[in-house]
């Protein structure tokens, strides 16, 4: 049995702490005060009777729950020493298993708060493990690639993967599709995160394109060039993407360019990126204006498969997208009631 | 069911997304004195008072309410805080009125305040994330917060069973409609965080996904404010009336129920909101109805995801499980239907300032039933995971 720890880790990431100082915020002609603070707790928390479940899954790769001795129902997580069904009688300690279904069809997180961000998308549901009459709380992930409606439903067979570091809490497992498995992994005990084949993030090929494509590509580039400069112009706008900083190739059928999110500034140039933070593809750019003309989301259409990104922590950067969208949208509209 | 109680008097302040210019005690007394002056009687006629409060965070303090005591002038009366999640206000509502209805107190206040956007996340330089962020600390500690548990994801969950349970329902396009509807409802409350974000139907379904199914546009939003109602036993209550000329709205039903948070084999009923089915059907066995929707004329709901708003009146019996999009394909609450909606423009367009938020709404129902002349009307409240939790009180006005 080791001694749970992350290694230079924190409880609290450094990053999230502020400086200690303040602000005057002007409201009318009157200046109001704001302090950084913090309401901050730390805690030696006591697993108590959770102990054994989360030592179990921490080494020795396994799932316990809890049988009444009465009635036997098999609780998982085992969250009862005692059954509230039969008067209290005791339960005990049982193995289940590290497949089964899901319940109900899950919940896709694609804003999560700050603790989270790098996660979404995540998929949280509730599987009710092989031997287990009541369902778990998971993690859901998809090796495919984003996660999007459709890969998990209710009675989705999913299995339980385990982190290869872990730490004695519910975070250290999570669930997978066995769809997404091997025979061999869906019957191993205890398979783990590095185990399983976390495909390297596959550009789409789009084909050669034809000349109606150029001149379709040129003209939505021209929008895109124009609407960007809009977006620039923006109070709202360049306050949503304030210490942001991203250079983004964006390649499509018929050519490739470039946004550049600089702190404020929004350009978009007909460019290619040498360096790109990440890459979007899209097999026509209309797709993109689109959403940056506030006729959806940048978000539903890698949601709905329109968009690909080749990271999954760049979700964020599609979140700035949709927000400037709606700033410029918001501005016009107000404008044109004006 | 004891003695007769009423509604006397009732105040909010403005809900907005951010109050720089006060602080919770000044959102208090600002709701405090308007309810008292809405009622004619000044602090010293209140015999008790509830606070309402949901999260020790957003205040950053642990007892939040008691430094209100002085603030509200209640030196040596009791005052109990209620702190049950979402549904915070109307648990302290249903407390007020048990302590009245028992014959404890003659009159009572409810104050419900929260200032939910001070909380701040210095790294994306925004505020909704940690927002987020301090609501999630409300999930289950050992099972749930670790894995990413929200508020919004734990109702989603809820939702997507329901539409695993009722395929057909909830159509994107009926949310959307819904939602617009709300916004162009809200026009007339004066006190709400986005009285003038009036949104069509195309907007709300081109809104992003937040949590999957939720769009933007579907999702209550955080606001920082303050409510307070004053409750009173039947003999006061129509000595004030007298004085103010306003009439007693009365309260002739209550009911509350809480869910189990774990799901399978004897715990939840998956796919439906029991505790909002158990809450109404109390609430209308105390008020003697049998029929809401030819009954209740306005219902002021307590919407934090709009799919949860058309559940949750399935729940409530105003239409069948798995027709909830009656509500508006069969024109029930478009204008001039059955039932009136959150006229007040709901959580969503009025904000959610939650230890406030059902008290609000039970603010403007009373408004609403005093001004139309509706006979009844219907104040609900939900909160915590899954929408665990379910209170539902009926006004009458004779
Ligand atoms: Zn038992």
């Amino acid at each position: 049995m080791t001694v749970p720890k992350k290694e230079n880790e924190k409880v609290i990431p450094f990053r999230f702490i502020p400086d200690r100082e303040g602000k005057l915020k002007r409201i009318g002609r009157k200046d109001y005060l704001l302090m950084n603070d913090a309401f901050y707790t730390f805690f030696e928390r006591s697993m108590g009777e959770f102990t054994d479940f989360f030592l179990a899954i921490k080494d020795k790769k396994k799932i316990l729950g809890c049988r009444c001795t009465q009635c036997g129902i098999v609780r998982c997580p085992p969250f009862v020493t005692h059954c509230p069904d039969c008067a209290f009688a005791a339960t005990e300690p049982i193995e289940v298993g590290q497949v089964g279904k899901l319940l109900s069809t899950p919940p896709i997180t694609y804003f999560a708060n700050s603790l989270f961000l790098e996660k979404a998308p995540f998929g949280r549901g509730r599987v009710t493990l092989a031997g287990a009459d009541t369902a778990l709380s998971v993690m859901l992930y998809t090796t495919s690639g984003i996660l999007t409606p459709g890969i998990f439903n209710k009675d989705t067979e999913v299995k339980i993967i385990f982190r290869d570091n872990r730490m004695g809490e519910i975070s250290d497992i999570f669930c997978v599709p066995t769809a997404e498995l091997k025979p061999a992994q869906i019957r191993k005990k205890g398979l783990l995160e590095s185990e399983l084949n976390w495909a390297s993030p596959q550009e789409p090929k789009y084909g050669m394109p034809a000349k109606d494509d150029i001149d379709s590509f040129k003209r939505t580039l021209k929008d895109l060039i124009k609407i960007a400069m809009d977006m620039n112009k923006s109070k709202r706008v360049r306050k949503a993407i304030e210490g942001w900083k991203r250079n983004i190739a964006v390649k499509c059928k018929a050519g490739e360019f470039a946004m550049y999110i600089n702190d404020g500034d929004f350009k978009i140039a007909a460019t290619k990126v040498k360096k790109p933070d990440f890459v979007i593809a899209c097999v026509d750019p209309k797709d993109l204006l689109d959403c940056l003309s506030y006729k959806g989301a940048v978000t539903d259409a890698i949601i709905l498969k329109k968009l690909w990104m080749s990271k999954n922590i760049e979700f964020n950067t599609a979140f700035k997208l949709d927000r400037m969208a709606r700033a410029l949208a918001r501005e016009k509209k107000e404008a044109a009631e004006k | 069911m004891g003695r007769r109680v009423g509604i006397v008097g009732a105040a909010v302040t403005p809900f907005k997304s951010k109050w720089y210019e006060k602080t919770y005690y000044e959102l208090a007394q600002m709701a405090t004195r308007d309810a008292l002056k809405d009622a004619g009687i000044t602090a010293q006629e209140v015999d008790a008072v509830v606070y309402g409060i949901y999260n020790d965070i957003f205040e950053r303090t642990c007892i939040p309410e008691h430094p209100l005591q002085a603030v509200i002038g209640m030196q040596n009366k009791p005052g109990v805080r209620i702190s049950n999640g979402g549904a915070t206000g109307a648990y302290a509502m249903s407390v007020a009125h048990a302590y009245i209805a028992a014959g404890r107190y003659d009159t009572a206040m409810v104050l419900g305040v929260e200032k939910a956007t001070d909380c701040f996340d210095f790294t994306s330089m925004s505020s909704t994330p940690e927002v987020i962020k301090v609501i999630g600390w409300s999930g289950d500690s050992f099972f749930e917060q670790k894995i990413g548990w929200t508020a919004a994801d734990s109702y989603a969950e809820v939702v997507l069973a329901y539409m695993d349970r009722y395929p057909g329902d909830l159509k994107p396009e009926i949310t959307a409609k819904v939602s617009a509807l709300l916004s162009e409802q809200v026009k007339t409350n004066r006190y709400a965080q986005r009285q003038f974000d009036q949104c069509a139907p195309a907007e709300v379904m081109n809104s992003r996904y937040i949590v999957y199914p939720f769009k933007e546009l579907e999702i209550c939003v955080y606001s920082e404010g303050a409510a307070a109602v004053i409750f009173a036993e039947e003999n006061t209550a129509k000595a004030i009336a007298q004085r103010t000329g306003q009439p007693v709205v009365w309260i002739t039903g209550v009911g509350e129920a809480n869910e189990v948070s774990f799901a399978g084999k004897n715990l939840n009923d998956w796919g439906r909101i029991k505790s909002h089915h158990v809450a109404a059907n109390m609430a209308y066995k105390m008020a003697g109805i049998t029929n809401p929707l030819k009954e209740i004329d306005v219902v002021e709901i307590h919407d934090a995801f709009i799919h949860q708003l058309e559940i949750t009146m399935a729940e409530m019996g105003f239409v069948p499980h798995g027709k909830a999009d009656s509500l508006i394909e069969d024109g029930l609450m478009t204008p001039g239907g059955e039932v009136s909606v959150n006229p007040s423009g709901g959580l969503i367009y009025c904000g959610h300032a939650v230890g406030a938020s059902n008290i609000m709404s039970a603010w403007s129902c009373r408004n609403e039933m005093i001004e139309k002349q509706y006979r009844r009307g219907l104040v609900h409240g939900t909160g915590s995971t899954i929408a665990q939790y379910g209170v539902v009180m009926i006004l009458e006005h004779e």
